[in-house]
């Protein structure tokens, strides 16, 4: 009796031990995380916020708080954020509208080379996006897509739609078997049991696919800088790239920018997010 | 009847079979025109096009002679692009970086009773932002005459003086590496969030009834699940990473001399400076002949995850 107890004790603390251990080390861990994300990004507001006089100072609230960057900025800024926006609206828009239909079909019905037509997709993923750049100008030039935005929203598709097919196919092919015969049985043809039925349930992925492929567009470089010269569209990280490049560096004024034209993908990332969670779900 | 339909069937042969699925399925080949006709257009295309423009010298006035292996040749004596290959290598390490800190942020978010959604958003935005921004913000804060972090460390006593890191060859690697392992970790520690929580709780509550600790639950049932999204996600990675231009490039634009000049860069290097783009296209090759390898790794977890939906 007495030795049970004994053996039971024993395994209580030690269980109690392990608790506190574990308890402890994810605290720990939180910290870290915490620590390497959150301040830098503090730091470089508050450097935003700075006279040329106090960019080198460490110190957290600068003596003279100024907004003078963030207009600087507007007035550089307002066009290149305006295409920016304009070239990730598009991509986004294009791939939904050729994706959605191509992961329906690959989804949920049964055709011939019905597999082949998904990893001729899907392998585009696994491409290098650099390789492209070089053909890709060069057919650009030929067919007067270069330095345009539509060039851009069609040179981003590649990219962004294996992706969106991958999660949208996902999606479809976990929703209930009989849904289309149902809404034929209702009178729906094909088409329209698609449309109608289909669609809306789908709310949830479209949205995710579609926030995706904005954020791509919004944020990529490779493609921005290679397929403009800077006399047509001129998007906003291909200026803040050519800024930090420059002869004399502002950094009062190029941390400013910087945070100007990464917000509000993390912003919308933050919106999206919910959405988000399920599409990237591999089990 | 149905015996005059198979003769005629067989003789009409393999064009007339393909008639037939066109007319029985049109709807769903109608479905993924759209789709096909853009990715063999805009990257099978311009792919092919790419090989065989690093057959030929091929200048960016559009001079152009063939040359056949010429190319390849030449880079396997060139020195840069040896060196270009090691750091290749090197900065791909950084997967190994951004694994071990998805893992643990995975884990840790999933265990917290309280804010898991504002920790998840948080943890994300080194992801959410362009690769230029998250660059710029440490080219400041890494800035070796006056930048704050080799401030505060030479403050501290930790260090007896900046690393001048855009000069040395080997600082200068390292610094791109760790940048790319803090910026692009998010990315698989949505994929595996999204895969822990939809692990079923019926597993945990059958492991708990049989006795299960911390450690058994985890080994048994978290790992086995997590194990095809590490895969996919790791796969996945090493081919973004041995492919990334924009943040290495805008923090040491390829130098000193060669030695950050990860493959990609060598490519825009070759092509932009020196217009020879047949021989810039031939370093593509080289770099997609080596990350085919995790693409086929990529494709076997992804079959076997289909599998599994399928089932």
């Amino acid at each position: 009796m007495s030795t049970r107890t004994t053996t039971f004790g024993i395994e209580l603390n030690r269980s109690r031990l392990y608790d506190v251990g574990f308890v402890l080390g994810k605290y720990l861990l939180l910290a870290f995380f915490l620590l390497i994300i959150i301040p830098p990004f503090v730091y470089v507001f508050s450097v935003s916020l700075r006279t040329p006089a106090e960019i080198f100072v460490i110190t957290l609230i600068p003596d003279v708080i100024t907004f003078q960057n963030y207009v600087t900025v507007f007035d550089e800024f307002s066009g290149p954020l305006v295409d920016s926006l304009l070239i990730a609206t598009g991509t986004s828009l294009i791939s939904m509208l050729i994706t959605i239909p191509s992961a329906y079909a690959i989804g949920r019905k049964q055709f011939p080379g019905r597999m082949a037509v998904f990893y001729v997709i899907i392998l585009a993923l696994l491409f290098p996006h650099i390789l492209l750049i070089i053909p890709i100008s060069d057919i650009w030039n030929g067919i007067g897509l270069y330095n345009t935005i539509p060039g851009l929203w069609f040179a981003y598709q590649p990219f962004v739609t294996p992706f969106s097919l991958w999660i949208l196919r996902d999606f479809f092919e976990n929703l209930p078997t009989n849904l289309e015969e149902a809404a034929q049985v209702y009178g729906c043809t094909e088409f329209s049991a698609f449309v109608r039925v289909i669609l809306p349930i789908s709310a949830p992925a479209v949205v995710a696919v579609g926030f995706l492929a904005f954020l791509a567009g919004w944020n990529d470089f490779l493609f921005a800088n290679f397929l403009t010269t800077g006399t047509g569209p001129e998007p906003a990280t291909v200026v803040l790239f050519k800024n930090v490049g420059g002869e004399l560096q502002f950094w009062e004024t190029l941390m400013a920018q910087a945070l100007v034209v990464g917000i509000p993908p993390a912003i919308l990332y933050m919106v999206g997010r919910k959405y988000l969670a399920k599409a990237f779900a591999v089990s | 009847m149905s015996e005059e339909y198979r003769t005629d069937r067989a003789g009409v042969g393999r064009v007339g079979r393909y008639a037939e699925n066109l007319r029985e399925y049109w709807f769903s080949y109608l479905l993924v025109t759209p789709i096909l006709v853009l990715i063999v257009a805009v990257l099978w295309g311009p792919f092919v096009r790419g090989v065989w423009i690093s057959l030929h010298q091929w200048t960016s006035s559009g001079k152009q002679a063939w040359v056949g292996f010429e190319n390849y040749a030449y880079l396997w004596q060139w020195e840069a692009f040896w060196v270009g290959l090691e750091a290749t290598v090197v900065y791909g390490l950084s997967t190994v970086i951004q694994l071990v800190l998805a893992l643990a942020a995975s884990l840790l978010v999933w265990n917290m009773n309280r804010f898991k959604g504002l920790l998840s958003g948080v943890f994300l935005l080194p992801y959410t932002m362009p690769q230029v921004v998250t660059g710029t913000i440490w080219l400041f804060l890494l800035e070796p005459s006056f930048g704050p972090v080799f401030t505060v460390l030479t403050d501290l006593g930790l260090l007896e003086r900046a690393i001048a890191w855009p000069s040395q060859g080997e600082a200068a690697l390292a610094v791109v590496t760790l940048v790319a392992g803090w910026t692009f970790w998010p990315f698989m520690f949505l994929i595996f969030t999204a895969t822990l929580e939809s692990i079923p709780e019926e597993y945990y509550e059958a492991g708990r009834v049989y006795g299960a600790n911390r450690w058994q639950s985890f080994r048994r049932i978290t790992f086995p699940q997590l194990k095809s999204a590490i895969l996919v996600a790791v796969s996945l990675r090493v081919i973004w990473n041995f492919s990334k231009v924009a943040q290495p490039l805008q923090m040491t634009g390829g130098g000193p001399g060669f030695e950050t000049s990860l493959l990609p860069i060598l490519m825009y290097r070759i092509a932009f400076n020196n217009f020879q783009l047949g021989r810039a296209y031939a370093v593509g090759v080289v770099l997609l002949v080596l990350v085919i390898g995790f693409a086929f790794l990529f494709i076997r977890e992804f079959e076997r995850q289909s599998g599994d939906i399928q089932l």
